[in-house]
């Protein structure tokens, strides 16, 4: 709210002085907000080195920022895809596209395997916390106390997207896809292993 | 110490020093891989932009409160200033330029720090670090050797010096921000480049981060340049707009460098070579931005641009002895991961094409570097040589041909390797558009006036000054046939585009029309698409640049009543006048208080039909009255300018000498930026993808509209503003036709029309937008 408010009544009030005073008056208050935004600026800088603030969401999602093998892989799909402008266009011929192409697919190919293999190490780790924090709630709750309140301020390390955790513990909420038997989720329309449509399945179960 | 605005701004930089070196210990802790800390240093760095800013501001007020204890006030102001002038004067000496260029470069810091977000988490601490050793860098010299708020030991003086008259003009206000921006635009690349040598995170993850930056830094050094131009050829009056002044050359010089990087840059985002070349041209495209304002400020070389002399020189050559080393240092630390893991597989080959491109781009940049800097070198061996225009247009000619050239075949082969069928295929029109330009050319040039061949003289004697000698002959030919097959180039490329995507889209049952597959065409690829624009651009500004092949000069004296023919004009001098003074003067010349301004009036008929008027003038400033500045009068058309300029007017027989051009093609050059700003922007546009809209969206947009509807109008009306001069009385006896009035309301209109405009285009787009989004969803 205060990054909205402060710059607008920063103008407001130039405009204002400058309407009634001057050109002097616009470029003092200019500098004098200048000045608050550096001493909030230092503060804040201050305030974060010595671990005072919170970290923030974005901050605690953005360390698991994208590593050197997804830059990789953006490159390496950037590649494919001029190979097939050019090869649309003619630049190219079709062995050497078919040659290029493969070469580029199977690179993709080992870099998104690899990413894969970081992400499931990654999703690991958060299943088993979050079985045991889902556990300790529950037994409290048992218990009859107030579940505390933990504060987290520390980001699980290497976690990417909210992966949805699959609730090891209920094995009953998945469906099985009615074509190639792979484990879907309930409100799964179609399988993510084949593609085919859930229907047949939905209706057997409801 | 903090009692007066003086010691307050001086203070302010001392701040700036502390904070950049806090920020910079504080981002090489966060190296370590601690988040807190690079959370502190990226606030450490927007603080250390924001003290910058600070400090601006204060000398800014400085100026309009006329404070005249502060000498660089002093000495770029005084009390009659206007206050579009005032701020300029912050650029227009060198200790305030330091402090602008210090503005620029942080906002350029926050930018950056903004635009990183959480990405990069690796290189980011080594980013943050190396901008704020180059924010240190300037606030060493402000503090040492050109302190802007340093006071005078007299005092406060009564009135200041003022601006010098030359620099009281539009280009003033926009020149010099312009070109700063191209420059220190190129201290982000050099930062991430740094930061990937340091982390050893050497793939392509730093090249595509630098890749806007770059462009952008390219974008305004274009700029920058061109206005430049378009100021000496308007202002200085010697009839062209490249005088190959040392500090011209220490401008364009890191142009060619930066253009080098973006193409190469695209080999390195598809192979794993060239790593090396890359990061030596993004650290000797800084290095040359601070070498370039090393020679204008060192005054090592004489120029009309030199600041004063003073002990500057030294800081900057230690500050380029850093960079040097530490690039140097960090290339050959790390020269085995940064080898080339792949290599030029054919010569026809685009690849092959973008590495003779880059040698001739350097080429020519060291040929400028090495001959600019020829009478520091020659007094090595004691000579004195000077080096002028006629030495730089003989040699760069052919260069920049070949440049030229490359430009044009490039396009036509494909990555890694072309097949002769398509080699064939691809060159055959545009060799026959060339085929076509040259007959074409040949048969009615000259007829038009632009003939084939212009005899030239021999510059050097021998076998080398023969050469030249012919092929400067050949050379308007020739670069009207390479415009011919550029643009045949161009065009070809657009064509099989979008051929390709009408026979893709019609494969899968689509019909796309040609507007609509030219549309997406250029959305999907473009950075491709842009490019091929800013070519566009560059064949436009080389049809400029050939113009000057047939320039007609000519001096002459005449007296009232006496005609004089040049080209295909005839020029009548009528009289002179003296404004204010003379009954024929206008309302605004004769309100005019910080001037007399002498106009020689000549009517201008083109075979037997008239033109007009043109009144070139002198203009003797009251505030330096011994140095008159020359006014130049234009009739300007696609074609040819007539370009006019008055010398001296004996007082009593009204006696002019004059010196009249006729320069044919010029506004192609003018023509060719506005085609590379749009081809570059379009190239730095970035992906923008459909959402949900909600009802604050519709108000952001209108708002975004409104506002930047209202900027670049009041940008257009910048001009008629600033050549407003007059008396404050004159204003309350004005007669209501008169054309300052009216330019006053017109700001208060047009902001007020551009927010209506503005609102409507920003709920139509909005409106439609929404349209769009929920129809998608209700067919998902």
């Amino acid at each position: 709210m205060v990054r909205w408010a402060a710059p607008l009544i920063t103008l407001f009030s130039a405009i204002i002085g400058g309407a009634l005073y001057g050109v002097q008056l616009v470029v003092l208050i200019l500098a004098a907000a200048a000045l608050l935004l550096v001493i909030w600026l230092l503060w804040s800088s201050v305030q974060a080195l010595t671990g005072e603030s919170e970290l923030t969401f974005e901050e605690a999602f953005s360390l698991g920022a994208r590593s050197a093998e997804e830059e990789q892989k953006r490159a390496v799909l950037r590649a494919l895809k001029d190979l097939e402008y050019e090869r649309s266009v003619g630049k190219i011929s079709d062995d050497d596209y078919h040659e290029y192409a493969a070469r580029y697919r199977a690179e993709a190919k080992r870099l998104i395997q690899g990413l894969e293999e970081n992400l499931a190490e990654g999703r690991k780790q958060v299943e088993a916390e979050l079985t045991r924090r889902l556990s300790k709630k529950l037994s409290t709750a048992k218990d009859g106390f107030s579940p505390e309140t933990t504060s987290n301020g520390e980001a699980e390390p290497e976690s990417r997207e909210s992966a949805p955790a699959s609730a090891p513990s209920e094995p009953k909420q998945t469906v099985d896809c009615p074509s190639c038997q792979a484990k879907n989720e309930l409100d799964a329309r179609f399988c993510k292993a084949c593609g085919k449509s859930m229907a047949a399945a939905e209706e057997s179960q409801s | 110490m903090w009692q007066s605005l003086p010691e307050l701004g001086t203070g302010i930089v001392y701040a700036i020093l502390i904070a950049a070196a806090y920020t910079f210990a504080v981002a090489l802790a966060a190296g370590r891989g601690r988040p807190r800390l690079l959370q502190a240093a990226r606030l450490g760095a927007y603080s250390t932009s924001a003290l910058v800013l600070f400090a601006v501001l204060l000398l800014s007020y400085a100026f309009v409160s006329h404070d005249f204890r502060i000498r660089y006030v002093a000495h770029y102001s005084d009390r009659r200033m206007s206050t579009a002038y005032l701020l300029t004067s912050l650029w227009g000496g060198q200790d305030g330029s330091l402090l602008w260029w210090s503005l620029l470069l942080s906002g350029y810091t926050a930018a950056c720090v903004a635009w990183l977000k959480g990405r990069y988490r690796e290189l980011q601490p080594y980013v943050i670090a190396t901008l704020m050793v180059i924010i240190g860098f300037f606030a060493v010299l402000m503090l040492f050797a050109a302190n802007p708020f340093e006071t005078s030991i007299a005092g406060a003086r009564p009135d200041g010096e003022g601006l010098n008259p030359l620099l009281q003009n539009y280009w003033m206000i926009i020149h010099p921000p312009c070109l700063y921006m191209g420059f220190v635009g190129c201290s982000v690349p050099f930062a991430f480049c740094v930061a990937a040598l340091v982390t050893r995170r050497l793939d392509n993850e730093w090249v595509i981060a630098v890749r806007k930056w770059m462009l952008f830094a390219f974008l305004f050094l274009s700029i920058g340049n061109v206005l430049g131009m378009m100021w000496a050829y308007e202002e200085l009056g010697w009839g062209g707009y490249w005088a190959w002044d040392p500090v011209e050359n220490a401008a364009c010089l890191p142009w060619f460098t930066a253009s080098a990087y973006v193409h190469s840059t695209m080999i390195q985002e598809r192979r794993p070579m060239l790593r090396v070349w890359n990061v030596f041209l993004i650290c000797l495209t800084f290095f040359l931005t601070i070498f370039g304002t090393f020679l204008t400020r060192a005054g090592i070389i004489t120029s009309v641009h030199s600041f004063a002399q003073s002990s500057i020189g030294t800081y900057f050559v230690y500050f380029m002895g850093l960079i040097l080393g530490t690039s140097l240092g960090l290339m050959v630390w790390r020269l085995p991961e940064l080898k080339s893991k792949g290599q030029i597989e054919a010569a026809a080959s685009r690849e092959a094409m973008f590495v003779a491109n880059n040698w001739a781009l350097l080429g020519g940049m060291t040929f400028i570097l090495v001959s600019t800097m020829y009478p520091k070198i020659s007094e090595l061996w004691g000579e004195s040589a000077t080096v002028g225009p006629p030495h730089f247009n003989r040699w760069m000619g052919p260069i920049g041909l070949v440049i030229f050239a490359l430009m044009g075949m490039a396009p036509l082969f494909g990555w890694r390797k072309t097949s002769g069928e398509s080699i064939k295929k691809a060159f055959r029109a545009p060799l026959i558009a060339m085929a076509a330009t040259v007959v074409l050319h040949l048969a009615i040039g000259g007829w038009l006036g632009y003939p084939f061949f212009v005899p030239r003289d021999a510059f050097y004697p021998g076998a080398v000054g023969v050469l030249l000698q012919k092929v400067g002959s050949c050379l308007p030919g020739i670069t009207i046939a390479l415009c011919g097959f550029n643009v045949a180039v161009i065009v070809q490329e657009f064509v099989r585009g979008v051929r390709a995507r009408r026979a893709a889209s019609s494969k899968r049952g689509e019909e796309e029309s040609a507007f609509v597959a030219l549309y997406r065409l250029i959305e999907k690829n473009r950075r491709r698409y842009g490019g091929y624009i800013v070519h566009l651009g560059i064949v436009s500004m080389f049809v400029g640049f050939t113009g000057t092949a047939w320039n007609i000069d000519r001096e002459t004296a005449m007296v009232p009543g006496q005609s004089t023919r040049i080209g295909e004009y005839d020029l009548k001098y009528e009289g002179s006048r003296r404004c204010p003074g003379n009954p024929k003067c206008s309302p605004e010349e004769q309100a005019d208080i910080e001037k007399t301004m002498i106009f020689a009036d000549i009517q201008v008929t083109r075979a037997g039909k008239p033109l007009g008027y043109v009144h070139p003038a002198k203009f003797i400033y009251h505030a330096s009255p011994d140095g008159p500045t020359t006014e130049v009068a234009m009739k300007r058309s696609l074609h040819e300018d007539l370009y006019t300029v008055v010398g001296q007017i004996d007082p009593q027989s009204k006696r002019a000498t004059f010196q009249f051009h006729v320069n044919p093609l010029v506004s192609w050059i003018w023509i060719g930026l506005l085609i590379l700003i749009t081809g570059t922007v379009t190239s730095l546009f970035p992906e923008l993808s459909l959402g949900e809209v909600g009802a604050w969206s519709y108000v952001r947009g209108a708002a975004g509209v409104a506002a930047g509807t209202a900027f670049a109008l009041w940008m257009a009306m910048a001009p008629g503003m600033a050549y407003t001069h007059e008396r404050p009385e004159a204003s309350l006896r004005r007669p209501a036709s008169s054309t300052i009035r009216s330019a006053k309301q017109l700001p208060t209109a047009g902001l007020g029309a551009a927010g209506f405009v503005g609102l409507a285009l920003g709920s139509v787009v909005s409106f439609g937008r929404r349209r769009r989004v929920d129809a998608k969803s209700q067919r998902d």
